[in-house]
């Protein structure tokens, strides 16, 4: 390496740093030190109180948490819940996306349209799916009767069986918008060019959007799928709304779970083990997928 | 010729069925905040109402103040929505042009930090605040949002950075184009969709947020719009739909609005700034 | 290089607080400042409450209340996170089937020694009981709901059923009864919400003297025998056994039977006193309704869960606070507050006041007379009892209501779960 080369990579660091300084600063400030201290008392016995004592006890947590079946059963059930609203959410985004891309009309209205699941506060958002899903006069079973399928008429949120896919269908309508306007953002960054001269050479659209599009669009899918997997995996606000969890636990999700630990029975402690536990294992799930994912981007 | 007819026929339905899909909740509410209380309980509920009423509006907007609860709301998100995107652009371009471990490393941290429950995280996050004297103020709470905003900003920011090929930049500087020039004419209108989307999530999620806001917040004159429209809802989940309604219709407007305002942005640009330039 | 980015953000830190409205009004001189964060959400509510503010800040110059309103969904998380951080409200409301915690971890006055004998007496020792931790009171009881059952009076008169009385109230057996001669048609002649079935069955399990909790020498268990298989047993029979009473209201909560009951679908609806309102407020043109008083079993107990006014052992005023908690809920004032939300006061005076002004109708005669019978339940002295209710109960009970486990398995699943948590 030249002298000059060197004092370019130096110059460069600098650069960079200076660039990432801001955004890192409060980063550092307001979520390191609380995550540090979070990650902290997943090793100790903290409990809800007026000074009380705290003590660290290693990995007691831990052993506790591996025969806590309630806990399991709800982290199966998270899994179900994240990867089936990820994925759903994400395929149907992408059709969105690819169609609010194409010439159409009314497509501004349509394009805002597509934001209302996302503009609609939290709080009348359950209020609304709980209209959708009611037995006696929800808007689902009401369509269904005036249809003249009266006999598919259900209580959807109530039955065992129905509950869960119900709760998701609600997760995958509020988190479309946000993967919406990712995808859709992404398809403006693919050069025309690249699209101009493959359509020069013969492609057929599909071909086009296979070599073209998808490849180009990888790096904003493989960060929008990895947050949206996170978000939904973190998110039971909505689910609390409508079910509470039930019916006989087949809507508890895992972070609920950890919720009700800490803010309900006062648990600080475990709850903090189960939240270290849940991020080992989804870091290590998405590891799997963005080393792949990465891997193909890049090469 | 017959078939791209179909295909475009086929395009507008399905447009139509996902605009029902994602549209009707509003639809729906908009509805039922014209509604008198009779009718929110019809065993065949009807979308217009049969008597409908203003006084659902006049209930929320005597016995809460929205007006000022969307004020505070709309400096607090817009203050949130700027400086998420003008402290995430720099620091995602970085990210995506230069291969550094303290890059990686700030990537990797700010997904994990989406990772862990942030209930967990909220009562030393308290504690801080309380410490430089933030709590109660506007200003704290739009220091947690840009927070909050900030990993996904800079996961979709670099994600847009590194889909501009690099050797549209590199043509600009053979050009004899200075750096900062090859920025605003190539790289700016190549992002500029991805800062449209950006910005947006940042200003959305901090309209919409509620818990810190609740928690954060101690003087009823600060109070943002979601705390105040939880008002609404009482014991057991039981809510006063019609008055909800109808402030829910006032907190989901302006950001349709800011949206309509800015979705062209989300398709020009792109590469005429870059060729034209 | 680090020093200046350390003080561009003590800058960056200085400028945002600049820019943020509120901070501090902690003043040393002046009057004493109080903040009171209150749960009423309804309109007659609110008013009332925001009026009792106003008027005692006019009437107390050197007491001042902050009215700060907050909502009964989130309350739990504020006021917990607000004890950590040091910055709780002084005078709060809230119930006292979750004051309990807060008051063990210490972070309740106990306001034995700060309310006054009077107002005490006006209130009845079972009450008092439910808001008594380890000897100390964490705070003022003040409304009160029972479970009473609303009627459709055009169904019970066409099926030959006749209004009970207030003090004639039915037996569970008459209740069943009337239900089977209720149902034909299309019409159920129940429909029992159970979203959170966990409160509803333990709360009527009095009826039957059904505990579910048993304190021996400082050691408390779950015990499933049949004085609390009663409930869940009549309740589950009237849905799968008789057919009388819906199974599709199972998985509704709150208001949600309400669309049906006003339809003629279901002929009765037990529920909490409050439903009165909706009734009032909801029932289509020309639809008559009843409030029937409590069903009772082989006593006509009730579990009191009254809402409470707390104030906060860090407040700086906790006298000031006890003598506008006295204010607020003098019979008068506690008449309107209970008036308001469509709910009983525990205060006596307050009780007759209210059956005066409203001449015992919309049945209040009825709402006010059950407050007799509530009184204090094992399950609500128990620790563990929220943690217990959310794992294993109410998933358990939910099973139970869909017909998923039998009754000896649900006594199993409760039994083993209150192991678990009641180490």
């Amino acid at each position: 390496m030249t002298t000059v080369a060197r004092a370019r990579a130096r110059s460069d660091r600098t650069t960079v740093y200076l660039l990432l300084l801001p955004a890192l600063l409060p980063v550092l400030v307001l979520s390191v030190v609380p995550l540090l201290r979070g990650i902290y008392l997943g090793f100790t016995d903290a409990r809800a109180g007026r000074d009380v004592d705290t003590s660290f006890t290693g990995i007691d947590n831990y052993r506790e948490l591996l025969s806590d079946d309630l806990f399991w059963s709800a982290f199966r059930i998270g899994l179900v819940w994240a990867f089936g609203v990820t994925i759903l959410q994400f395929v149907l985004a992408l059709g969105l996306a690819l169609l609010l891309d194409q010439p159409l009309r009314f497509r501004g209205f349509a394009r805002v349209m597509a934001l209302v699941p996302w503009a609609m506060p939290p709080v009348i958002v359950g209020i609304m799916w709980r209209l959708v899903y009611h037995p006696d006069a929800g808007l689902l079973n009401e369509m269904l009767y005036r249809g003249g399928a009266e006999g598919l008429r259900h209580n959807w949120l109530g039955d065992f069986s129905t509950a869960l896919p119900a709760v998701i269908l609600v997760g995958i309508w509020a988190g479309m918008p946000q993967t919406t306007i990712v995808l859709l953002a992404g398809l403006q960054g693919v050069p025309r060019e690249l699209h101009e001269a493959a359509a020069v050479d013969g492609a057929s659209a599909w071909q086009r959007f296979r070599s073209v599009t998808i490849p180009n669009l990888m790096p904003v899918v493989i960060a929008i799928t990895s947050l949206d997997f996170i978000w939904n995996f973190n998110s039971f606000g909505l689910v609390y709304v409508l079910t509470a969890g039930g019916p006989g636990g087949r809507t508890m999700l895992p972070m609920l779970f950890a919720y009700e630990e800490a803010f309900r029975y006062g648990n600080y402690g475990y709850a903090a083990a189960l939240g270290n536990v849940m991020v080992v294992i989804i870091v290590a799930l998405l590891a799997v997928y963005l080393r792949r994912r990465l891997r193909e981007a890049n090469a | 010729m017959k078939a791209r007819r179909t295909t475009k026929a086929l395009q507008y339905v399905a447009l139509l069925g996902y605009m029902v899909f994602l549209g009707f909740p509003l639809v729906w509410m908009l509805s039922t905040s014209f509604k008198p209380p009779r009718e929110m309980v019809e065993i065949h509920p009807t979308l217009v109402p049969h008597n409908p009423t203003f006084d659902n509006y006049v209930e929320a907007f005597t016995e809460q103040e929205l007006g000022r609860a969307a004020l505070n709301s709309l400096q607090v998100s817009l203050a949130t929505a700027v400086l998420t995107v003008l402290v995430a652009l720099p620091a995602a371009y970085a990210l995506a042009r230069f291969k550094t471990r303290l890059g990686t490393v700030a990537l990797g941290w700010v997904l994990l930090s989406q990772l862990f429950p942030f209930v967990l995280l909220v009562i030393p996050l308290f504690l801080i605040l309380r410490q430089v004297d933030l709590v109660n103020t506007h200003a704290g709470l739009v220091l947690v949002y840009v927070v909050w905003a900030l990993p996904f900003a800079l996961w979709m920011l670099q994600g847009f950075v590194r889909n501009i090929p690099r050797e549209l930049e590199e043509a600009a500087a053979v050009d004899g184009a200075t750096r900062l020039q090859t920025l605003r004419r190539v790289v700016a209108p190549l992002l500029a969709p991805g800062v449209v989307a950006t910005s947006l999530f940042a200003f959305i999620s901090a309209w919409n947020e509620f818990f810190f806001a609740l928690v954060l917040l101690k003087s009823p004159d600060l109070a943002t719009l979601p705390v105040t429209l939880a008002r609404f809802v009482g014991v057991e989940g039981i809510a006063r739909l019609g008055p909800l309604a109808a402030g829910s219709l006032l907190a989901t407007v302006p950001s349709l609005l800011f949206f309509a305002f800015l979705q062209r942005r989300l398709t020009s640009g792109s590469l005429a700034g870059a060729v034209k330039g | 290089m680090l020093r200046k980015l350390v003080a561009v953000s003590a800058a960056l830190l200085i400028g945002l607080s600049g820019c943020g409205g509120g901070g501090d009004e902690e003043t040393s001189e002046g009057p004493v400042k109080l903040r009171f964060l209150s749960l009423a959400w309804q309109k007659e509510s609110l008013a009332a409450n925001r009026e009792l503010v106003d008027k005692w800040n006019a009437e107390h110059p050197d007491i001042q209340v902050e009215y700060v309103q907050g909502d009964w969904n989130s309350v739990h998380d504020q006021l917990l996170t607000s004890f950590e951080g040091g910055d709780a409200p002084d005078v709060f409301q809230y119930e006292s089937a979750s004051i309990g915690e807060f008051a063990e971890q210490g972070y309740l006055a106990d306001l034995s020694g700060l309310l006054s004998d009077d107002f005490k007496s006006e209130i009845s020792q079972g009450i008092w009981d439910t808001v008594t931790v380890d000897g100390k009171v964490a705070g003022a009881p003040f409304l009160l709901e029972s479970q009473v059952v609303i009627a459709n009076k055009k169904l019970l008169d066409a099926a030959g059923v006749t209004v009970p009385a207030a003090g004639q109230a039915w037996t569970w057996d008459e209740f069943q009864a009337n239900a089977q001669k209720l149902t034909k048609g299309g019409t159920y002649g129940v429909a029992w919400a159970l979203k959170s079935p966990t409160n509803r069955v333990m709360n009527l399990s009095l009826n039957f003297d059904g505990k579910f909790f048993y304190t021996e020498g400082g050691k408390t268990e779950v015990k499933v025998g049949d004085a609390e298989k009663e409930i869940p047993r009549r309740i589950h029979d009237m849905i799968y056994v008789s057919k009388t009473a819906s199974p599709d209201a199972v998985g509704m909560g709150g208001t949600d039977p309400l669309p049906g009951f006003f339809a003629g679908k279901y002929a009765m609806l037990p529920g909490g006193v409050f439903l009165r309102q909706q009734m009032v407020e909801q029932a289509p043109a020309g639809f008559e309704w009843v409030t029937l008083p409590p069903v009772k079993g082989t006593t006509a107990n009730q579990a009191a869960n009254p809402q409470t006014l707390s104030i906060s052992e860090d407040s700086a005023g906790k006298k000031q606070a006890a003598q506008f908690v006295e204010y607020f809920l003098n019979p008068a004032n506690q008449a309107r507050l209970a008036q308001g939300d469509w709910l009983v006061p525990t205060g006596r005076k307050a009780g007759e006041e209210l059956v005066k002004a409203t001449g015992g109708k919309q049945g209040w005669d009825v709402a006010v007379a059950s407050a007799a019978d509530l009184t204090i339940a094992p399950f609500q002295t128990v620790s563990g009892y929220p943690e217990w209710k959310t794992k294993y109960a109410t998933p358990a009970l939910q099973q139970y209501f869909a017909n998923k486990i039998t009754l000896d398995q649900l006594g199993t699943q409760l039994v083993d779960g209150g192991k678990q948590v009641l180490r």
